[in-house]
């Protein structure tokens, strides 16, 4: 098992889910910084038990550089443009039309935990990135959408392709003299990469055609009608259910209902689909102890965070400017969640072995 | 049993159908060739055997089929899947997923099979075609050879009882192709599995087939016979067989083995050497081709190596190009061939060394300059033609020179009409056969005005017909119009009847190079480099070395070797017409 020896896919879609949360919700340098480094601590961890056979860490010094390039891009931008502030770094005649005022320190401070939250967003990605191969993870899609995760693990081998055709052909067209100087000088790199492109896109679809891809959905019209009807009613029912969260803000259940109601014909439409797709799939991930801990963790940590989100919205904010004081606060439970999201790191050994094949 | 009963099918907005009144039938077990010049419905037809024609392009279809008692057009190609295994020509468009297990499993999902039966099947299949080394491999990493055994297993898979393949070892070079068709006969003869491929290398595979059709026009009455019977008709055959025919050898032989059968009968007809002389080594030919030298080469390199991602595609290369000369890159697909060609044109710049080009290094040229001089045409012309019509793409290059229209028509002219493609300047590109397009691709290039043409596989993928038209066209270029060519090639066959030198490459070093009687001397260099002889010399080194037949020198051509031959035997015992002539 060359490929990558670590957990469950689900596993990590549960971890990658949990450790997206904070950074999404949340300003507060002290979270942030420790989803940071509970993403460190796993990446170190796989870097150590991938054995050298994926080029694992270039992917993430790109994310790590360009995280660097966001930040640095965001921290000019609000420190300039916000005026708020008791904390006067450095006075701009007010005159000048975007930056023109007072620069303060916590406009810095803010531009400071943006760009925080965008680099802990990228990393928590960049790690799940090392951790699963993205071939197995198409290949876990589920039934009720295999097209999708076909078409998407295609085009994980078209795309390279492609740009393989696009050097050759501007190398052919360079030696015919030709440079790029408008956009009309696109069109003799265009044509030839729209008619490579097509090309091997129709013997690639010939060629799943011959071994039987196609509409594998066993299910009779009328139910597959049910089906749709299904989708489209729990579509509008959730529609509603926001439509009336944001109306009546004062009686929140029949928002509620709405929202259940939507979600559950979804669902049900979803795994009715699901049964009727004629098809296996030949690799089957076992849970493991490991597996399942980590999942587990991983849910618990993050529906700990989304109850803090929804009851206590307070505990996330971080906003530095006055009234409230640009000193970050900070609940030791909600640190404890994220710290937790460091366990696949702890649980990761160069000698592990995963219940697969 | 695979019937086919007065089958007419047209393919959408075409007037002529594609098959006219088809009827044929295959038996089961079977090794079927399929040959026939390009457009002729060959494709179409390997495509009816499982649905894909005409479930896959629309069309009008009339007639029966029937494919071990299914109706392809009735089962549709997913009703098919598991009974014809389909193979296709590219092997990078074949793919769904990046691990060679998972694409064996591919076709077993879609039929639902039970986990414990994918596994099984699996491991058989990796057996069936010995590739289980390659299990975890990612597709993307393989070569040609391997990519096409792959596709070949996951089609396997299923269990088909016939597998189809459409040329299958089009771009593949000799020694992947061999692999290849091995494989496809071990199939056929350890499972009893029918084949019915088509391919335009004769020579590669017609000595496995139990069977040839031969589809000699579109609409006319196709052929289906004995290997020997439609050889002995086909207008072009490999080198070998021209050779029997030339020679009156009865059955044709289709390998160098079964030409060294007729060592025995030389040597009948011969009697014993005149004076009993010990068979002397080919004396060096004096460089007969050689033409004389001006004191500059076109193009000189020296010591040039290239490397990319770690990778040394170029080592300690020196190679030198005289005007008016036909040079000859010979070596496998991966030996650096493309690389050093690039490097030649200045695309890219060597790590080391240095390419000048009429004794000016092309470093420290502008790129336009280096065009206007030294011409490159690519593999594919896909990559290069992109005009609305033949005309207008040829154009492109004279009017990127800055010519002015006048002078661009001229130039546009003269390049058609050198290639052979004037006829077509006013017609759509993507209308044109492969062959023309081919040859426009070069016009486009000759167009610049270049002294220097430098070609990568300009034959692959051609029916030997088109080759011979573009190596025709070459060579008139090149005595003509006194434009250096410099060719890279796999094929060696053709190669003594144009070129004056040859270079053997072989993993990014040059090992050999010389005129062609030099290099085609013996097996060792070539074997080296994963080339063989050209067949005729092939089967004369063999009956000179294993069969002591005394034949003065090695022949690299089918005339020079009917010469000598014939030279050989007395008066009174070939026939008076073969020695005449007629091959």
């Amino acid at each position: 098992m060359a490929l990558n020896d670590s957990f469950h896919p689900v596993a990590w879609l549960a971890w990658l889910a949990a450790a997206a949360l904070p950074a999404l919700s949340t300003r507060n340098p002290l979270y942030l910084s420790l989803v940071l480094l509970a993403a460190g601590v796993v990446y170190l961890a796989l870097e150590r038990c991938s054995r050298g056979t994926q080029p694992a860490g270039r992917s993430w010094g790109a994310f790590v550089r360009f995280g660097a390039l966001l930040w640095l891009l965001t921290i000019p931008f609000t420190a300039l443009t916000a005026h708020h502030g008791t904390l006067v770094l450095l006075r701009l005649p007010a005159a000048w039309p975007v930056v023109g005022g007072p620069i303060t320190g916590e406009a810095l401070l803010y531009g400071l935990t943006g760009g925080l939250a965008l680099i802990g967003l990228l990393l928590v990605f960049a790690t799940f990135n090392v951790a699963v191969d993205q071939a197995r993870l198409l290949r876990m899609t589920p039934g009720f959408i295999y097209q999708v995760g076909v078409v998407a693990s295609i085009a994980v081998a078209f795309v390279p392709q492609m740009v393989g055709a696009w050097q050759t052909i501007r190398e052919v067209q360079q030696v015919r003299g030709h440079r790029v100087r408008g956009l009309r000088d696109l069109l003799p790199l265009i044509i030839p990469l729209l008619v490579t492109a097509l090309e091997r896109a129709v013997q690639l679809a010939e060629s799943m055609e011959a071994r039987g891809f196609g509409c594998q959905a066993e299910a009779t019209p009328r139910r597959r009608t049910i089906q749709q009807l299904a989708v489209l009613a729990g579509l509008a029912a959730i529609a509603a259910g926001v439509a009336a969260a944001g109306f009546w803000r004062d009686r929140p259940w029949p928002a509620g209902v709405f929202l259940a109601c939507g979600a559950g014909a979804l669902l049900g439409s979803f795994w009715d689909q699901g049964r009727h797709v004629r098809r296996s799939r030949y690799r089957r991930w076992q849970w493991g102890r490991a597996d399942r801990a980590v999942a587990v963790v991983s849910l618990l940590a993050g529906l700990a965070w989304a109850i803090a989100w929804l009851a206590r919205p307070g505990w996330l904010s971080y906003y530095p400017y006055p009234p409230s004081s640009p000193w970050p606060t900070f609940q030791p439970g909600l640190g404890m969640a994220i710290a937790a999201l460091a366990l696949p790191g702890l649980l990761l050994q160069p000698a592990h072995k995963t219940s697969n094949e | 049993m695979i019937h086919f009963d007065r089958v007419t099918y047209t393919y959408p907005d075409q007037k002529v159908p594609a098959l006219a009144d088809f009827s044929a039938t295959i038996r089961p077990g079977e090794f079927l060739l399929v040959v026939g010049p390009s457009g002729v419905g060959k494709s179409t037809f390997l495509r009816t055997l499982n649905g894909l024609v005409p479930h896959f392009y629309g069309g009008r279809w009339a007639g029966q089929a029937r494919v071990f008692g299914r109706d392809p057009v009735a089962a549709a190609p997913r009703g098919m899947a598991d009974l014809v295994g389909f193979v296709f020509q590219d092997p990078e468009a074949q793919f769904v997923v990046d691990t060679v297990e998972d694409e064996l499993a591919f076709a077993m999902e879609n039929f639902a099979l039970p986990q414990a039966t994918m596994r099984k099947r699996v491991e058989e299949v990796l057996d069936q075609l010995s590739i289980a080394h390659l299990r975890n491999r990612r597709i993307s990493t393989l070569s040609g050879g391997e990519k096409q055994r792959v596709a070949i297993a996951s089609v396997m898979t299923l269990q088909p009882q016939l597998l189809v393949l459409d040329e299958p070892t089009s771009q593949l070079d000799p020694q992947a192709a061999e692999e290849v068709l091995l494989a496809l006969r071990q199939l056929n003869e350890d499972l009893g599995l029918t084949i019915i491929l088509c391919e335009h290398r004769l020579e590669r595979v017609v000595q496995y087939a139990d069977r040839v059709l031969y589809l000699p026009a579109a609409g006319a009455t196709p052929v289906l016979d004995d290997p020997r019977a439609v050889m002995a008709q086909l207008p072009q055959v490999p080198p070998l067989i021209r050779l029997g025919r030339a020679l009156g050898w009865q059955p044709l032989p289709l390998t160098i083995k079964e030409g060294r059968v007729y060592a025995r009968k030389l040597m009948e007809q011969i009697g014993e050497p005149a004076n009993g002389q010990a068979l002397s080594p080919a004396p060096l030919p004096n460089d007969s081709r050689s033409i004389p030298h001006s004191p500059t080469p076109v193009l000189a390199v020296r010591d040039v190596s290239y490397a990319y991602n770690s990778h040394l595609a170029l080592r300690g290369v020196n190679l030198e190009a005289w005007p008016g000369e036909f040079v000859a890159l010979m070596g496998r697909n991966g030996s650096g061939k493309t690389t050093l060609l690039k490097v030649l044109v200045g695309l890219l710049k060597p790590g080391e060394g240095a390419v000048r080009l009429w004794g000016r290094e092309i470093a420290s040229m502008k790129q336009g300059e280096i065009y206007r001089q030294v011409g490159m045409v690519l593999q594919n012309p896909t990559d290069q033609l992109f005009a609305a019509t033949v005309e207008e793409d040829v154009a492109f290059g004279p009017r990127n020179l800055g010519l002015n229209e006048e002078q661009v028509e001229r130039r546009v002219v003269e390049s058609l009409s050198l290639v052979g493609a004037l006829p077509l300047r006013a017609r759509a590109i993507h209308h044109i056969s492969f062959g023309e397009q081919k040859r426009v691709a070069i016009a486009g290039v000759l167009a610049m005005g270049p002294s220097v043409l430098l070609l990568d596989e300009p034959t692959a993928g051609l029916d030997p017909a088109g080759e011979a038209e573009i190596m025709r066209v070459l060579s008139r270029l090149n005595k003509e119009r006194g434009i250096s060519v410099l060719l890279a090639t796999h094929s060696v066959d053709m190669l003594p009847l144009f070129a004056d030198r040859i270079y053997v490459l072989n993993r990014g070093a040059v090992l050999h190079q010389g005129p062609p009687e030099a290099i085609f001397r013996d097996d060792e260099i070539l074997k080296k480099a994963h080339l063989r002889l050209p067949y005729i010399s092939g089967l004369l080194y063999e009956l000179k070395k294993y069969d002591g037949v005394p034949i003065d020198g090695l022949p690299l051509t089918i005339g020079e070797a009917r010469e000598k031959l014939l030279e050989l035997i007395p008066d009174d015992v070939i026939a008076a017409d073969v020695r005449r002539g007629g091959a």
